[in-house]
């Protein structure tokens, strides 16, 4: 079948809709600027804010003045609407990524909850409960919801389910992409990395200092091509190639190489049937980081060698808007297909050696096919093409995998056996027997090297994420110790096992709720019935966490500790 | 000197969650990087969060760090040098 794209949907500083970026993109116009909005004390940070107060979003988007909803679902809503109403289609999947979700409103509200205050909008915080919030907005017959969460390439990895299952016939026509607020949260969380610039950013510059944090929301329609035609649906692009993989190398930094991206990249095109020279545009991850923008040279000189397609980071204008970063970004790639041109990786003057040369101006040219980079925290790198003309891709029935082997961490006398001293230093107690438990369950399944790890976790790092949350707040966002964020992302265990294990296959995580499992196991059946992996370690993780257990009992909810580890095998 | 060195060495067991080791584990003047401890480029930021916490030192550029934090000692020199309070 051939993918076909019938709906685009935008939000980030540079607009609150697809015509608004367009017109920011071709004037060459940044959103980046003065923090406006988010109220850090960091407040000489320039960021890429969507203009619009909450209170402005809810009345844009139909929501009542009362409503308590995170930012991140307002974003959201807004474009996830733009797509529907732009394919003229009714979506029975959406697949929404995002790390921050709720975020925004425990950063405002956790005094309040920790005295018994305020309770309602506790539940907010789960990632997979602002997706379900948008859904509920959206009023479309949704029979599957899911919450990828991978940190920066969340979005792609949403699109890359959606089109899974569209492969599998798992449904008709998926909404999917990602969106995320700012918060406090995350913007300390990267200033303590030292890698935020306190300039508007400059991605692949030889002086780049670092990134600019953005928010918004992107979204892709998709279909397969045949009921696209059939409903006389205008169709702005296919999806012709994507994959996933695991840089596998460090919980923050990318390799020298860029293995993990170039694995990535290759793997897209592999998919798509085509060859490295036929791609006309690269939409790099480009964060302007030291590291991100060097390592992806690397990764990009190894898959076209001398013959560099035009490359652009549109992270200038909008800012790195994380999560929601893949959605946004492949709808600009659409943008920049239809009106034939590479948007400007604005701010660039000066190469240097190793960097790529990307396409500082504006250039207006015919666009055939565009490959579109997001990676993320832990190595979770992820590419996806966008074609004039689509690709045939095989299609399967969905198949159910067979659970091979099941551990399940209880006893802890044994885990140092199987986590060395160096290698726990910075894991929480939890996080040792997950990784006690992958470990086990790998060796004794004999699936040492599993073709996928995805981690299922309702909560995500919650120890880790309560102390980071806490500290700020004490701390009046300053003196932050940098290592509780980085253990912070829900994509933290996955990918931890994949570096410890040197496992560059595809790795991903969902944090829905009690349907956290359900949504791991259908990404691998999908996968397993299409031919792309033929075992996967399926990991279930939560940790029990005091201060938060307290605020979820008062609305008649508790957190379940759990490592458990399941090796699965495709069922012949 | 020889007193901050000391200090300092229970101040990176403790920052960096070496659980099992003690300050006479660490040689004042082995490189902390690389070989050695084998820290990381999160070590690293962590060091400079301890060296304004501890010392009110401000770093700007994590890159400074890999001189000031070539061993035990050459820390110790920086923030003798360099501290606030």
């Amino acid at each position: 079948m051939k993918i076909a794209i019938t709906g685009i949907g935008t939000v980030s500083a540079i607009g609150i809709n697809s015509a608004e970026t367009l017109e920011s993109l071709l004037a060459e116009r940044s959103g980046i600027g003065e923090m406006r909005i988010l109220g850090s004390r960091h407040a000489d940070l320039p960021v890429g804010e969507v203009a619009y107060s909450n209170e402005q979003l809810k009345a844009m988007a139909g929501v009542s003045a009362g409503e308590a909803m995170p930012r991140t679902s307002l974003l959201g809503l807004i474009a996830a609407r733009e797509a529907i109403t732009m394919s003229h289609g009714v979506c029975d999947a959406f697949i929404n990524g995002t790390t921050v979700g709720g975020m925004d409103l425990t950063e405002q509200h956790w005094t309040d909850y920790a005295q018994g205050k305020a309770t309602e909008n506790i539940r907010l915080h789960e990632a997979g409960e602002s997706t379900k919030v948008i859904a509920r907005y959206l009023e479309q017959p949704f029979q599957f919801i899911a919450t990828p969460s991978t940190a920066c390439s969340s979005a792609l990895n949403a699109i890359m389910l959606g089109a899974n299952m569209l492969r599998t016939g798992q449904a008709k026509r998926v909404l999917a992409g990602g969106a995320e607020s700012l918060s406090k949260f995350h913007l300390n969380g990267f200033n303590t990395l030292m890698i935020l610039d306190h300039e508007p950013c400059r991605p692949f510059d030889a002086n780049r200092h670092g990134l600019n944090l953005g928010e918004g929301a992107g979204y892709l329609v998709i279909e397969s091509e045949e009921e696209a035609k059939a409903r006389g649906a205008h169709i702005l692009g296919y999806i012709s190639g994507y994959a996933n993989t695991c840089d596998a190398f460090h919980q923050t930094a990318s390799s020298e190489d860029g293995e993990g991206a170039y694995l990535a990249m290759e793997g897209a095109l592999q998919m798509a049937g085509l060859n490295a020279s036929e791609i006309d545009y690269v939409n790099a991850h480009g964060t302007a980081t030291p590291n991100n923008d060097m390592s992806e040279s690397a990764a990009l000189r190894r898959v076209f060698g001398e013959k560099m397609p035009s490359v652009s980071s549109t992270k200038a204008f909008t800012g790195h808007t994380t999560s929601a970063s893949g959605g946004l970004e492949a709808a600009i790639c659409v943008l920049a297909m239809q009106k034939s041109f590479v948007p400007a990786n604005l701010h660039w003057t000066q190469t240097a050696e190793g960097l790529i040369v990307p396409s500082a101006r504006t250039e207006h040219k015919q666009l055939r096919h565009i490959l579109c980079n997001a990676f993320g925290f832990g190595g979770n790198e992820s590419s996806l093409i966008i074609s004039a003309e689509g690709s045939e891709l095989s299609m399967a029935e969905r198949l159910l995998a067979k659970r091979a082997y099941v551990i399940e961490q209880t006893d802890d006398a044994d885990i140092q056996s199987y986590v060395s001293a160096g290698e726990s230093r910075r894991m929480t107690l939890q996080t040792r027997r997950m990784v006690a438990a992958a470990r086990r369950a790998m060796s004794e399944s004999g699936v040492e090297h599993p073709d996928a790890i995805v981690c299922a976790t309702q909560w995500g790092c919650m120890l880790q994420s309560m102390r980071y949350l806490q500290d700020m707040l004490e701390s009046d966002e300053e003196q932050l110790k940098p290592t509780p964020f980085i253990q912070s992302t829900h994509n933290t265990i996955a990918s931890q096992i994949a570096i410890l294990t040197n496992n560059h296959h595809y790795n991903s995580t969902y944090s829905q709720g009690k349907q956290s499992v359900s949504c791991a196991i259908a990404d691998i059946e999908m996968q397993m019935s299409l031919g792309l992996i033929n075992n996967a370690l399926v990991l279930e993780f939560d940790e029990l966490v005091e201060a938060w257990d307290a605020v979820l009992s008062l609305i008649g909810d508790r957190t379940q500790a759990i490592a458990k580890a399941t090796v699965y095998i495709k069922n012949n | 000197m020889e007193q901050l060195i000391e200090q300092l060495k229970s101040q990176i067991i403790e920052a960096l969650n070496f659980e099992e080791m003690t300050p006479a584990d660490i040689d004042s003047e082995a490189p902390l990087f690389g070989e050695g401890l084998g820290l990381d480029s999160i070590d690293a930021l962590e060091l400079i969060m301890l060296m304004d916490r501890e010392y009110g030192i401000k770093l700007a550029d994590p890159k400074a760090g890999k001189q000031i934090f070539a061993s035990v000692r050459t820390m110790a020199e920086y923030i003798e040098a360099n501290r606030t309070k």
